[in-house]
């Protein structure tokens, strides 16, 4: 059995909000686990907690209470593309890949190898040079992606990486994540798209409310119902 | 130390490449460029109105870059998230507050000496003699806006942008008028207000102590030992608000 490089057990997050700082509960409880070389679909109506969940699997967000495991060393060893990205305006794709590969520590030889090769995969090079205001939703997310994976990470997250782009840019990101799947990476993504989370996920969790309600392979959900959209929207109404 | 010197260069290239930025500069050179014509009506004080109205405007428009890049830095990397793609990658809260002034530092030196030379250009061919300490005035304005632009980053880890702005020119000045807050302190009878004057001497930095423009102006020798210890305790004091800064925004969640 493979080791599981996310453990989340009994996940629960609070927030306050407003002037009155009302305590409002995001998380309630979220288990789940995604073992290695999994692409794992996370899915679940707006507000049902993926993206909270995505941040404190990263440490962008403390836990209430519950654990997070990850069976990576650290953050080094994981890529993470935020929903909707947004980057530095002034700086060019090439520079903004170059940055981050400094975050890592690597000298300047290995930077311009693995940015070089990056901008490869993610069909920039031609814009490489460009500024980063200059690019398209489409080009940003695929800047996004592969600023994601400058370390080579064991553990890739996408948050929504799909969303917004058009057929062509969609295509090209499910190469990419296939390829990382190829590679013997583990992806966790969010999605709202189905057809995609079909087409690329071995296993798929549903969130509502705070919680996972539903945990399985792509065809246990197909034996249940025609598609995977009928099955979602039989368990989230349940 | 690398996480630092790479944000800082990132920094650095962000806010330098703004055009806003080079809207205020240009803006700037030519208000410095108008004390020649201030220089024009004044009689045989030319050089003199020139250096006065120079470092003012030096100082005015400094101060509006300082705190204005300052005080948005750290809210526009919350605001458009770019802290998720920082904060996701093996980088401190102390490393990412460092960087963001160190890079400010560097654009602000750029700022500053090319104001200050366009500064000395213009008061050397007025006075038809380089003045040197057209440039020491304009270095010891640097000292004093990389304390604003501390405080102001400091600022804006506890609140808004505008707040932050506010709060910095608040503080810039109130550092101006820190000798007098001393002065207090010796006339009050009050044991209250003069620990109180104690307190606000403390916390507000002593900005004035190291203004030289009156010096350079009036062409007065300057105590250079007094303006390297009162150099010193900024630095001092910069690092203590930044460490602050660093310590809150740890405690910060995205």
């Amino acid at each position: 059995m493979s080791r599981d490089v996310v453990a989340v057990k009994d996940l629960h997050k609070t927030v306050a909000v407003g002037f009155r700082r009302r305590r409002v509960h995001i998380l309630k409880g979220v288990n789940l686990s995604v073992a290695a070389n999994e692409v794992f679909g996370l899915l679940g109506p707006n507000g049902a907690g993926k993206t909270t969940t995505v941040k404190v699997v990263l440490g962008l967000m403390r836990p209430s209470s519950g654990s997070v495991e990850l069976g990576v060393e650290g953050l080094g060893r994981v890529g993470y593309l935020p929903e909707n990205p947004y980057f530095y305006d002034y700086l060019s794709g090439r520079e903004f890949l170059g940055f981050c590969a400094q975050l890592f520590g690597d000298d300047a030889a290995t930077r311009r190898e693995r940015v070089g090769a990056l901008l490869e995969d993610v069909s920039l090079v031609e814009a490489a040079d460009t500024h980063l205001r200059k690019y398209s939703k489409g080009m940003l997310q695929r800047i996004g992606i592969a600023q994601a994976l400058i370390n080579d990470p064991e553990l890739v997250l996408l948050d929504e990486p799909m969303t917004g782009l058009d057929p062509v840019g969609r295509v090209e990101v499910k190469r990419i994540i296939e390829r990382l799947h190829e590679r013997g990476k583990t992806v966790l993504f969010n999605s709202h798209i189905l057809s995609d989370v079909h087409e690329l996920c071995s296993r798929i969790a549903i969130m509502r409310d705070g919680r996972v309600i539903w945990t399985g392979t792509v065809d246990e959900a197909l034996a249940e119902a025609e598609t995977l959209e009928e099955f979602f929207m039989r368990v989230v109404q349940a | 130390m690398r996480q630092v010197r790479a944000i800082a260069v990132n920094t650095f290239k962000e806010t330098i490449r703004d055009r806003v930025l080079a809207v205020i500069v240009v803006f700037a050179l030519v208000m410095i460029a108008g004390g020649l014509w201030l220089g024009s009506i004044s009689l045989g004080e030319q050089g003199r109105m020139m250096k006065d109205f120079g470092l003012a405007a030096v100082t005015g428009f400094g101060l509006i870059v300082a705190v204005f890049i300052a005080a948005s830095l750290v809210h526009k990397e919350v605001e458009k998230r770019t802290v998720f793609v920082l904060f996701s990658k093996p980088v401190s809260r102390g490393a990412f507050i460092g960087g963001k002034f160190l890079g400010l530092c560097g654009t602000m030196a750029v700022v500053l000496a090319g104001m200050g030379m366009f500064l000395f250009a213009l008061v050397g061919v007025l006075d038809g003699h380089a003045s040197g300490m057209v440039l020491v005035a304009t270095a010891m304005i640097y000292v004093q806006l990389l304390t604003v632009m501390a405080v102001t980053i400091f600022f804006s880890t506890l609140g808004s942008a505008i707040l932050a702005s506010v709060l910095g020119i608040c503080v810039f000045i109130a550092g101006q008028l820190s000798q007098n807050v001393l002065a207090l302190t010796n006339l009050g009878k009050n044991p209250l207000t003069e620990a109180l004057s104690w307190v606000v001497y403390v916390i507000i930095p002593n900005l004035a102590a190291v203004d030289v423009k009156a010096g350079v102006v009036g062409e007065q020798t300057l105590a250079w030992g007094q303006i390297a210890l009162w150099t010193a305790y900024l630095a001092a004091y910069i690092v203590v608000v930044l460490a602050l800064a660093a310590v809150i925004f740890r405690r910060k969640e995205f």
